[in-house]
């Protein structure tokens, strides 16, 4: 998936870089601007629009209105008050999911990394073996078998991304163990926990952010699939996945439900992809390109 | 690929029977009335007597003999449920990968070529866009636009492309379609990276220089050393319309195997769910193999072990 600044290389210190980045690419500001505009609406929306998500008060499936911007659905209930809250549905399986993600991919990755041999051979099977099944499939069984519902989503779509942050981990430590800085490390008695979390970790945050960024986006597409199945957030509770689903019964009476919370999914997940393409930009995580070459 | 077909085979077998909960406690749901004698039998209908590796082998060496069991729910044939179910699932892929690499690829040759140009910046935007979209809400979006402008909505009921062709196509086109945008737009991005990748080499320079015409340098020096990479994702992808393909079957009423997988799951069917699964499984490592030894042929730098 890596398209534009094929020729950039990465830099070991990507904290300078981050902030006074020179983000030419205006894409991955947009994309900030719209992540930054999702987690605001998910923290302070219900402040600011105060109708309650699940109070059936109003005429059913009726069109957008000053009294209604996004309309109402199937029950009566406000619409713009359900896509806030699937905000926050969103925004939290994403975080929950991602830390899953990057917590066991990275441990795994770090480990068959800097282990090598039989823990290497024997990590990167299990991560052969979890490839073996299409991301969503697995989705799919993991969380129908353990019961639909958000919390069994967010562990089914933390699994099926572990396979990516462990692989993209190993990479990134292999190729930092090739620097003189490990061997020095190790001869100044550093110990495999000390040298793993304070030599090969910070090295590794770079394709590390990037990797967050970009699953970021597929964790709630994810969501937002399973939801729609009716295998995640369950109804009445408002998740833009099962709103799309209970509009799809309704979509010759008011397109509107379909619209809006389709339209959320989008634009949030296109805010991670941007920003995702612009810190890749910035720090390109092909860790492969680092200054060996040079 | 033996080896991680075995591999998955095993982590599948013990998934369904690792979870929580006893299965035969939750097929009969509480029924205080159950009688061990009939948990007994449907514990043995299952496979679900027995050790563990008894279990495994008897799932295993049954599929090889061409029985994988019954569905708990109406006791039809599984080999004969996804029988039906695989020549669906695998149409729709196909047709995805037809619309997302004829499109895809002159889409991205365009962009490299044009670098900066509004046609690329348009493009590349259009690309994120692609992999932005849920599929279920692009399906549905298509349905609405072809039945609210055109006044038409796709045939409802299954018919095989062998028995009328142009009904099938018109049942086919829309959930394809839905498909096939994700994988259009990471075809069209890896084309155009790679593009500019392979443009800025040497040899394409030299071809240039010796006069050879643009175009011509274009389609034969570039571009085909371009698709290679472009093989691997495809691989991938597979994956990516597999899942895709599970989506939009419920949504147009095609029973392929997502389909029947998910019926399996909210009917706690387990047989179904467990052999499904597998070849699912099976098939998108068969693909990627197949895309593995491609990519030897095509480059010949490496060595498919």
């Amino acid at each position: 998936m890596s398209s534009a600044a094929a020729t950039r290389t990465w830099e070991a210190v990507p904290r300078k870089r981050l902030i006074g980045a020179r983000w030419r690419n205006p894409i991955g500001l947009v994309g900030a601007g719209i992540v930054g505009l999702c987690v605001l609406t998910a923290l302070f929306g219900p402040f600011l629009w105060t109708l309650d998500p699940n109070a059936p008060d109003y005429d059913r499936l009726q069109g957008p209105s000053w009294a209604h911007p996004m309309g109402t659905d199937d029950l009566g209930r406000d619409t713009l008050a359900r896509v806030i809250h699937g905000a926050q549905v969103s925004l939290q399986v994403g975080a929950v999911a991602i830390s899953i993600a990057l917590f066991a991919g990275t441990l795994i990755g770090l480990l068959a990394g800097f282990r090598g041999g039989t823990v290497d051979l024997l990590l990167m099977r299990l991560v052969d073996v979890m490839f073996a099944f299409p991301g969503l499939v697995l989705a799919i069984v993991i969380a129908g078998l353990l019961g639909a519902n958000r919390r069994n989503a967010m562990i089914a779509i933390g699994i099926i991304i572990v396979p990516a942050f462990a692989r993209v981990v190993r990479a990134a430590v292999l190729e930092v163990m090739g620097f003189p800085f490990i061997e020095s490390a190790r001869a100044l008695g550093a110990g495999s926990i000390r040298i793993m979390l304070r030599h090969l970790l910070p090295n590794i945050v770079a394709p590390l952010i990037v990797l967050t960024t970009v699953y970021f986006s597929t964790a709630i597409l994810s969501e937002a699939t399973l939801s729609f199945l009716g295998l995640g957030t369950q109804p009445p509770e408002a998740a833009w996945g099962n709103m799309l689903s209970t509009a799809r019964s309704y979509i010759d009476q008011s397109v509107w439900m379909s619209i809006f919370p389709g339209a959320a999914i989008m634009l949030v997940v296109l805010g991670f992809n941007f920003l995702g393409d612009g810190l890749r930009d910035v720090l390109d995580p092909r860790v492969g390109d680092v200054a060996v070459k040079k | 690929m033996i080896a991680t077909l075995i591999a998955v085979s095993i982590v599948i077998f013990l998934f369904v029977r690792l979870l929580p909960g006893n299965i035969i406690d939750i097929m009969f749901g509480g029924d205080a009335t159950a009688t061990p004698e009939a948990k007994a039998a449907a514990a043995h209908q299952l496979g679900l007597d027995g050790s563990y590796l008894s279990q495994y082998w008897r799932w295993v060496s049954g599929i090889f003999e061409g029985d994988m069991g019954h569905s708990l729910l109406n006791s039809r044939p599984i080999s004969e449920m996804l029988a039906t179910a695989l020549p669906i699932t695998m149409e729709l892929i196909v047709l995805g990968l037809l619309i997302a690499t004829l499109i895809g690829i002159p889409l991205g040759v365009i962009s490299a070529v044009r670098r900066n140009s509004a046609s690329d910046y348009a493009s590349r935007v259009g690309g994120l866009i692609g992999i932005s979209i849920p599929n279920f809400w692009l399906a549905t979006l298509l349905l609405l636009f072809f039945s609210r402008v055109f006044g038409w909505v796709p045939p409802l009921s299954y018919v095989s492309f062998f028995d009328d062709p142009v009904k099938n196509l018109e049942e086919f086109f829309m959930p394809a379609i839905a498909i096939s945008v994700f994988t259009l737009a990471i075809v069209m991005r890896m084309v155009r990276a790679t593009m500019l990748e392979v443009l800025n080499l040497d040899y394409v320079r030299t071809a240039r220089a010796k006069g050879v015409p643009r175009r011509h340098v274009l389609r034969k020096h570039a571009l085909r050393n371009a698709l290679i990479p472009v093989v691997t994702v495809v691989g991938f992808e597979v994956g990516v319309l597999i899942g895709g393909a599970a989506v939009v079957e419920i949504i147009f009423g095609l029973p392929g195997v997502g389909y029947t997988l998910l019926n399996a799951i909210f009917n706690r069917d387990y047989p179904v769910i467990q052999t499904a699964t597998l070849l699912i499984a099976t098939v998108f490592v068969v693909v990627n193999m197949v895309v593995d030894l491609i990519y030897g042929v095509l480059d010949p730098r490496i060595s498919v072990t």
